[in-house]
């Protein structure tokens, strides 16, 4: 298509030809990136659902701030009378906690995964979804790393994990895979703040530029004085590189340490080798459905419909279906060893799992884990349509959470010395407290949302100016311009 | 002579990429033209220099200092306060390899960011000569130049397409209060916040907590569902000692059993009694009374069974042992700790 070169993306003329025009249209509702408007209307489209306060938002808010308090009260409760107020006892000492743990340090794969892995590989749809998807990594990452402090008891004493001087002279021992875990999770947690802040930075002064108040100051400082020149977006870029190749690897190491938490004890059914790759591939996958949810939730309650569009939920789609199968090829591995293996205690487990008590969890986690996906995800109309694809999304969380609990407080009832075995029941306080962390995670984001602009508009900006139509025969092609190295 | 900033905003790439070759052209220099954009342009798009990059250099470095801090942690700290764990080497090679790959990794990450923002002179709280709109899709041509060329500039700048200009006659470099405040603030709270969590650490700043953790609802050690005794039976807690009988089977002292108790003993008693035994150990300070010193005479003169309740249900701070020693094994750590007698 003829593009006159001094005339903005958002007013080049339509071509003449009435069909090529039509093509156009259609390309146009299809792809965000081949539809730009007037950026001071995306800029709108963005900054003005921060002002809405409905009467919804406030019930939401409110309701999270309810459990987010009780999730306090009961964890000060706990601190009190101690753990015995929990269901834990012997033999299943890690429950629910632990489950919460790994679950939610596996939803906080999936954000640096999109905007780091996706980025670096080139994949233009991820544009508009790059920053749901790592704040809900960071904030994830931040009621995962709550977990194992809840979960000892002595939480005053967490300061022990540190590696500073003490009057004690005993430094953390870092022959244990709590420690690894500590400078694992502390890495990432860390790393995926500044690496979501420097994204965020060009839009903090986006925001800085269109508003006033209050809002206006925070913005201008925490935009640290941005203009965007040339200097700038040079340091941008190649920091934005630095961490999108060095935040993969710590990733894969992060829920790798996860599991050999696990992997490292004797314990039967958690002394596998396979423990690390399956874990990360748990992790992506339950991770990837999280994403999904938060992107139909801000869809919907930010009216984001100009941003988010089919082609995202279709490439998310696809996505987790690739992620279902990659996990059940890992799980049936961590079964082959064990299971040819026929050592008793492991086929106690089995048997556990095939036709005993644990049998209804065991099979509707396959239902919401391997069923499901492989049936619908491989259509598009599935993947497209926003209450199928939302469905879906939360029973793989389902899914993925009662993996956890067979992993964890099922497996642990069962040992090499059968006078010991047990069977373990959520107690109220891990219930709850469970509850007040889901709580946890979607009042910061709610919060979030209202203060800062969840979609990256200047990325969106650069794809639709890189993105166009190439006229080859009859049809119009989407193509990319890819500047430079 | 005073210098002039002027600022002209364009739409599009290319005049803005023509305009900068005109005014290169009158004789601006490469490096008193700055351009701003809402989105990161390409240099050669707009026809100007690459601009110096570090940043990447910059996280080489902190990979360097990320693999200084790990060594220090997992080798340093040991070596300098060693800790017996159970005939574990003090710094085993594997664990350490974990942490110091996520320590280079922080370091990396952490001087990209540090680098982005010296780099960058960030945080930049004076004014600077900028246009709202440039985040709005606009590009901002900025260029100093000496006031008698300013004129000149301004019409090159407006006959290529520019629709809004503004000029500025730059001010002298000041010192900015506001900077100069933040640093201060930031370097404050990090002296705080470490300050305290060495007191606290340190045991100066003492914090009790309210705790009956002890009295808790729970099931005691070893107290499953199990059916109640028989109503004949005599209630007994854990072995006892009968007057000249052994608590168990002893296991004769030979030589393999001495080896025996020797690394079961740096597995489970050395962390407290020390590793030669002698009540010496980076724990002992802690326990009152402290552990004993196996080797001294009152000690010695306990029969074997009396050391071997000791071990199976514990003493005063010393807690029992039975989970982590089987029967032989317990007579193993008692041979071997008869060999400790001075
Ligand atoms: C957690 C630290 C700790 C560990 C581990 C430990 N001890 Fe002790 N031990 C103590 C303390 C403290 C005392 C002093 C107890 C008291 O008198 O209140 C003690 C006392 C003793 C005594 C003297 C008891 C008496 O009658 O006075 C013997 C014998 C002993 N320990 C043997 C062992 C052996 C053998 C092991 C290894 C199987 C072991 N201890 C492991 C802390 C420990």
């Amino acid at each position: 298509m003829e593009t006159t070169h001094d005339v903005p993306i958002w007013r080049r003329p339509p071509p003449e030809d009435t069909e090529l025009s039509h093509q156009l249209e259609h390309e146009r509702r299809q792809h965000l990136l081949l539809d730009p408007r007037y950026p001071l209307d995306i800029d709108g489209g963005v900054l003005k659902p921060m002002y809405r306060h409905t009467w919804r938002f406030w019930l939401v808010t409110a309701l999270l701030a309810g459990l987010v308090l009780l999730f306090g009260a009961i964890w000060t409760t706990q601190m009190i009378l101690g753990l015995g107020i929990t269901g834990l006892n012997r033999p299943v000492m890690w429950a629910l906690y632990i489950v919460n743990f790994v679950y939610f340090i596996g939803i906080g794969h999936a954000g640096t995964f999109i905007s780091a892995a996706l980025r670096v590989l080139k994949i233009e749809w991820r544009r508009p979804i790059s920053r749901a998807a790592e704040t809900l990594t960071v904030f994830a990452l931040i009621a995962a790393a709550m977990f194992p402090v809840v979960h000892v008891g002595r939480a005053w004493k967490a300061y022990w994990l540190l590696p500073i001087p003490t009057q004690r002279e005993i430094w953390p021992s870092y022959h244990s895979p709590l420690i690894w875990d500590f400078t694992a999770i502390f890495t990432y947690l860390t790393c995926s703040i500044l690496f979501a802040y420097i994204g965020l930075l060009p839009d903090l002064a986006m925001a800085r530029d269109h508003t006033i108040g209050w809002r206006h100051r925070l913005y201008e400082v925490l935009a640290l004085g941005w203009r965007g020149t040339e200097r700038e977006w040079a340091n941008q870029e190649t920091a934005l590189n630095v961490f999108s190749y060095a935040i993969i690897p710590v990733m894969f190491s992060v829920h790798t340490i996860v599991s050999w938490d696990f992997a490292m004890a004797v314990q039967p059914g958690w002394h596998s080798t396979v423990f690390g790759p399956y874990f990360v591939i748990g992790a992506l996958f339950s991770g990837a459905g999280a994403v999904i949810m938060a992107l139909v939730l801000i869809r919907k309650a930010m009216h984001l419909e100009y941003f988010l569009r089919d082609e995202h939920f279709d490439g998310m789609g696809k996505f987790l279906l690739l992620l279902s199968l990659t996990w059940a090829y890992f799980y049936f591995n961590d079964y082959l060893v064990p299971w040819y293996g026929q050592e008793p205690v492991e086929k106690v487990l089995h048997q556990l799992l095939a036709t005993g008590s644990a049998a209804p969890l065991w099979f509707l986690m396959i239902f919401c884990n391997v069923v499901l996906p492989w049936t619908t995800l491989w259509s598009r109309r599935v993947r497209t349509s926003i209450p199928a694809i939302f469905t879906i999304s939360v029973l793989i969380q389902v899914g993925m959470y009662l993996e956890r609990y067979i992993i964890i407080p099922v497996t642990l009832g069962r040992n090499e010395f059968p006078y010991s075995w047990g069977v373990y029941l959520p107690n109220w306080p891990e219930s709850l407290i469970t509850v007040g962390a889901f709580a946890l995670i979607g009042l910061l984001y709610v919060l979030f949302s209202r203060i800062f602009p969840m979609i990256p508009v200047w990325e969106v900006y650069e794809g639709q100016v890189l993105q166009g139509l190439r006229r080859i025969g009859r049809a119009l092609v989407p193509t990319k311009a890819e500047p430079g190295d | 002579m005073a210098e002039v900033q002027i600022l002209g905003l364009f739409h599009e790439a290319t005049p803005t990429a023509d305009t900068i070759g005109i005014l290169r052209q009158l004789g601006v220099p490469d490096e008193k033209i700055t351009v701003m954009s809402g989105i990161p342009y390409r240099p050669e798009m707009l026809g100007r220099p690459r601009p110096r990059r570090r940043v990447a250099l910059i996280s080489l470095i902190g990979a360097g200092l990320g693999l200084l801090t790990g060594l220090f942690l997992t080798f340093g700290i040991f070596l300098l306060y060693p800790l017996e764990q159970g005939g574990q080497p003090i710094t085993p090679i594997p664990p350490t390899l974990i942490i110091l790959f996520e320590t280079i990794m922080l370091g990396t990450m952490w001087a990209a960011f540090f680098g982005l923002l010296g780099e960058n002179r960030f945080p930049v709280f004076k004014s600077q000569l900028y246009d709202p709109r440039i985040t709005e899709g606009h590009i901002g041509v900025l260029a100093e130049v000496e006031a008698a060329l300013a004129d000149q500039v301004e019409s090159i700048l407006k006959d290529n397409g520019a629709h809004h200009l503004r000029r500025e006659t730059s001010s002298p470099r000041r010192t900015d209060v506001r900077l100069t405040a933040f640093w201060a603030t930031v370097a404050g709270a990090v002296v705080l916040l470490g300050a305290v969590t060495l007191l606290i650490a340190y045991d100066v700043l003492k914090i009790r907590f309210p705790t009956n953790m002890a009295e808790q609802d729970s099931t005691a050690y070893l107290q499953g569902p199990r059916r109640s005794a028989p109503a004949e039976a005599i209630p007994i807690q854990g072995p006892v000692l009968i007057d000249g009988q052994p608590a168990s089977e002893p296991v004769p002292a030979s030589a393999e059993s001495v080896q025996r108790g020797k690394e079961l003993f740096s597995i489970t008693c050395a962390v407290c009694h020390g590793p030669a035994g002698d009540g010496n150990s980076p724990l002992s300070g802690f326990f009152t009374p402290r552990p004993v010193d196996l080797t001294s005479t009152p000690i010695q003169d306990l029969t074997d069974s009396e050391i071997y309740l000791v071990i199976t249900q514990g003493r005063g701070g010393m807690p029992n042992m039975a989970e982590n020693l089987g029967p032989a094994e317990r007579w193993d750590v008692i041979n071997y700790v008869r060999t400790l007698a001075k």
